[in-house]
């Protein structure tokens, strides 16, 4: 029969991270055992924080340790019965913890939607590190996930309630009270424990436990029923790809834009018609905004300190639209993030505020596409290629005229990735220019026989929505942040 | 009547950290130059070493890079800093 044994420290993050997982092998019935090299102090505080339902030995003169040869915590050990080493996992991996599982025959343990990431490396083993005096590091309580309830405010008759929490929780205009009965409200319509911490919301990573989401919610003025998408929405906008500790304390104009789709646009009036970027639904209006207060209150990047935004963006009150799925004749925009059209999702993008494009003469797909081709050469500055992305939400007069002749999703990014570039001549004289001494790394390419830099790394760096009203011949192009591992990429969760 | 609230707000304990003390003299001392990686932060270190070495007489200079500016410098790089007695850090472009 086989069995688990994970190595761990109470202090590495990573070993914090995939705990909750060991309890859900342990709850499978697997047998689990843990080793800490961790004095018993710490290793019972981590197991009351991580609500550890497993068993934990400790390995205070590091001889399990040396004897697996441990390089790394967490280290999962799969052992047959004569503790002969069948498998060998270093650090956190969803891939791996599930091919585990399923050598005990059990289903899947990790899902991709969790709010954790994919991998994540784990620390060096303590038994390699040199020996100091003063002993262990204290436990580090970033990843219990269970938190503490929310402390409770008596305001005296005096008190305008509308007027306090304006002066210390708002967005610099007034919320609704969260009183308690507002707040169990919210509560009884998701069925979590109040404490549970569903993330720690960068740069300040406070605890977003589901009483914290009910709580801001509630001054956001949203319905109980909003609390279905709030907590995927929170994880989400905490997923270390979305990299929201970057995306609040920019200088720049980023804000993050909540894109739903699915079923649950019409299950709680999530709106994608006209108007879908600014005041038409309670449902856009007051997610957008509950999102927005959670990162002020909880993350902590307040406007006059860590957000440090230059200009700001009027999307940091709310910016929350649906895509307008009736009137996409392509897949819908979760679909291209690997869900299904059934699934109702939520997504996330570090956006500019949209720049609007009006095209009301051009009768064919390569027109329109063309015209929209030049705003997205000003993305983030005209000289500068190839670092950055854009969001074209396409309305559906345009969507109407590029379908009509024959574009797929595809070729509509593919054409705007051929025809986006900015002319060699911008680059002409020694007046140093944004994007200028970046020129080495680019691809010259023609566009209608002008030699010209291309603007964007590839077509996936373009993506495309349908959204807005039936009348009117516009579209938006929404520029990024950085981009990628090394900027903010953005993130799709089911709801 | 009055109202109770239900706090919105981050109620994380955190550990807080004493400040290090302020050196009374940079003479002797050894400063960490951390470059987030914005363009330029490199020529604005440069010449911060050049003076830290020809002017304030400092034992020992410790260079480094944060991979992406966009995110907190990562435990690695942290580590290789630990030691110095002051760090500069080149902010912006």
């Amino acid at each position: 029969m086989l069995r688990i044994v994970a190595v761990l420290q109470t202090d590495c993050p990573t070993c914090r991270l995939i705990a909750p997982y060991l309890n859900k092998l342990a709850g499978a019935s697997i047998p689990v055992t843990a080793i800490s090299q961790d004095p018993e102090e710490v290793t019972n505080e981590f197991a009351r924080q991580m609500d550890i339902r497993f068993s934990i030995e400790r390995d205070p003169d590091y001889v399990t340790s040396k004897r697996l040869q441990v390089v790394t915590v967490p280290t999962l050990y799969v052992l047959d019965d004569r503790e002969q080493v069948v498998r060998e996992e270093p650090g956190f991996d969803k891939k791996a913890l599930n091919e585990i599982a399923a050598l005990f025959g059990q289903a899947p343990i990790a899902t991709p939607y969790d709010g954790a990431p994919q991998s994540k490396p784990g620390c060096t083993s303590r038994h390699l590190e040199a020996v100091t005096a003063d002993g262990t590091a204290p436990a580090l309580d970033l990843h219990s996930t269970r938190g503490t309830s929310a402390s409770v405010i008596e305001l005296s008759d005096s008190e305008d309630p509308f007027e306090y929490c304006y002066r210390v929780f708002g967005d610099a205009l007034p919320v609704i009270p969260p009183t308690r009965e507002r707040v169990d409200q919210m509560l009884r319509a998701c069925d979590r424990d109040a404490r549970e911490i569903i993330a720690r919301v960068p740069p300040c990573y406070g605890e977003a436990t589901v009483e914290k989401i009910a709580a801001n919610a509630v001054m956001a003025g949203c319905r109980p029923e909003m609390m279905r998408v709030l907590i995927p929405l929170v994880r989400a906008a905490c997923d270390e790809r979305f990299n929201a500790h970057g995306v609040q304390a920019t200088t720049h104009f980023a804000a993050p834009l909540i894109v739903i789709n699915g079923p649950i646009r019409r299950e709680l009036g999530f709106y994608s018609r006209q108007n879908v970027f600014s005041n038409v639904a309670r449902a856009n209006s007051s997610t957008g905004r509950a999102l927005q207060l959670i990162l002020l209150n909880l993350g902590g990047a307040r406007p006059d300190s860590i957000d440090m935004s230059a200009l700001g963006n009027p999307g940091k009150f709310s910016y929350c639209i649906a895509e307008n799925e009736e009137e996409n004749p392509w897949e819908p925009f979760h679909v291209d993030a690997g869900l299904t059209r059934e699934q109702s999702a939520v997504s996330l993008i570090a956006a500019e505020a949209p720049h609007g494009v009006s095209e009301h003469n051009a009768r064919t797909a390569r027109g329109v596409l063309k015209t929209i081709s030049y705003a997205l050469t000003t993305v983030w500055s005209y000289r500068f290629c190839g670092f950055f992305e854009a969001t074209v939400v396409l309305g559906p007069e345009h969507v109407h005229t590029i379908h009509r002749d024959g574009f797929g999703k595809q070729d509509v990014k593919h054409f705007l990735f051929e025809n986006t570039g900015v002319p060699l001549r911008c680059y002409d004289g020694d007046e140093p220019g944004e994007g200028k001494h970046q020129r080495g790394t680019y691809k010259e390419i023609r566009i209608d026989g002008e030699p010209c830099y291309q603007k964007f790394r590839d077509p996936d760096s373009i993506r495309v929505l349908v959204a807005g009203g039936t009348a009117g011949k516009f579209s938006a192009v929404l520029a990024s942040w950085s981009t990628g591992p090394r900027g903010s990429q953005a993130v799709t969760y089911p709801i | 009547m009055p109202i109770t609230l239900v706090n919105p707000l981050n109620e994380t304990p955190k550990d807080a950290a004493t400040p290090a003390p302020k050196l009374v003299s940079l003479r002797g001392r050894t400063i960490a130059l951390l470059d987030i990686s914005k363009p330029g932060g490199s020529i604005f270190l440069d010449r911060v070493e050049h003076l830290l070495r020809e002017r304030y007489g400092v034992a020992g200079v410790i260079r480094e890079m944060k991979p992406t500016f966009a995110k907190p410098a990562p435990p690695g790089v942290i580590e290789k800093i630990r030691s110095a007695d002051a760090v500069i850090e080149a902010l912006a472009d």
